[in-house]
């Protein structure tokens, strides 16, 4: 099985909102919303789809250290909170499908 | 709400959807700050749930007092301390509420120093996050810091249930706070105040 990256989800429809890490490996997928509950369960290189876009997803993301944050139904993340999740390395993609769509998207990706 | 689970004392694992959750997480920084007095208050009038945490603790500079709501700042010092804050003060805007912090450090008053947090929550705002079950949080504080006193008081339209250890320690003198029967009798006394609440026929549930 040859790992999915990160950059190469730019090929599939996906957009790079902040790429500073992109040949990070995508080992599963987490989906979820609610920080809180994201933050204890996301696991290490997940690609985690949310539709949340505030700066504790830079927050959750760096702590869960996930592979990438996907921003799905193309939700826009403010321009400040691009620069945090650069500083803090945190890749970003968006996509402009619904969150159920994104995730079978990878599914077959990562399959 | 279901506050007969109130004795499930040992913390449930991570679960952290619920307002009661947070309410621990920030709960536990007044504790770290060195309080001796942690007061928990909720006050619900109307669709208006407020929220405060006032601890007698070291209290925080004003640049400190900035950047809580920074999850970096937190993450960064020691990825213990959590995203207690940030998560709050989410969690209370999701609802068109707002979260404020005041504080007075130690060097500036060494009389009367700490931290009080406020948060508002519009209760009727469809990204309200329930309550959940505070007597729970209120014995998982007590049973991990029995040596700290937590004055805890929820007030819904003018009914009160309240809890204050130091009332307790007074009685009990030696005895442990944090002791299975004490705890015991903690959960079921809040559960009863809860109960005489809500058979009042005001609602005791979100």
């Amino acid at each position: 099985m040859i790992a999915l990256l990160v950059k190469e989800l730019l090929s599939h429809g996906f957009e790079a909102v902040s790429l500073p890490d992109g040949e990070r490996e995508i080992d599963g997928v987490y989906i979820g919303d609610l920080l809180s509950w994201v933050m204890g369960r996301a696991q290490m290189d997940n690609a985690w789809i949310t539709i949340m876009t505030n700066v504790n997803v830079i927050a959750v993301a760096s702590l869960a250290d996930t592979s990438c944050v996907i921003l799905a139904e193309g939700v826009e993340m403010p321009e400040d909170i691009v620069q945090t999740a650069l500083e803090k390395e945190v890749n970003i993609l968006r996509s402009s499908k619904p969150i159920y769509e994104t995730a079978l998207q990878l599914a077959e990706l990562i399959s | 709400m279901n506050y007969s689970k109130t004795l499930g004392l040992v913390s449930t694992g991570i679960k952290m959807k619920e307002l009661s959750l947070n309410i621990l997480d920030v709960a536990e920084n007044s504790v770290k700050a060195g309080a001796s007095l942690t007061q928990i208050l909720l006050t619900e009038e109307g669709d208006v749930l407020t929220l405060e945490i006032v601890d007698d603790g070291c209290g925080m500079s004003e640049d400190v007092v900035r950047s809580v709501t920074d999850p970096f700042y937190t993450t960064r010092t020691t990825r213990k301390v959590g995203m207690g804050i940030p998560l709050l003060k989410l969690a209370c805007e999701q609802t068109g509420g707002k979260l404020t912090i005041t504080s007075v450090t130690q060097e500036e008053n060494p009389a009367e120093h700490g931290t009080h947090v406020t948060a508002t929550f519009n209760k009727n705002h469809i990204d309200f996050t329930p309550l959940g079950d505070v007597s729970s949080s209120i014995l998982t504080l007590i049973q991990g810091h029995p040596d700290t006193d937590f004055l805890f008081r929820h007030q819904i339209d003018g009914r009160v249930v309240e809890l204050d250890t130091r009332e307790l320690r007074e009685v009990l003198e030696d005895v442990p706070l944090n002791s299975y029967d004490v705890m015991r009798w903690i959960g079921g006394n809040l559960q009863e105040q809860y109960e005489e609440l809500s058979d009042d026929g005001h609602s005791g549930e979100e």
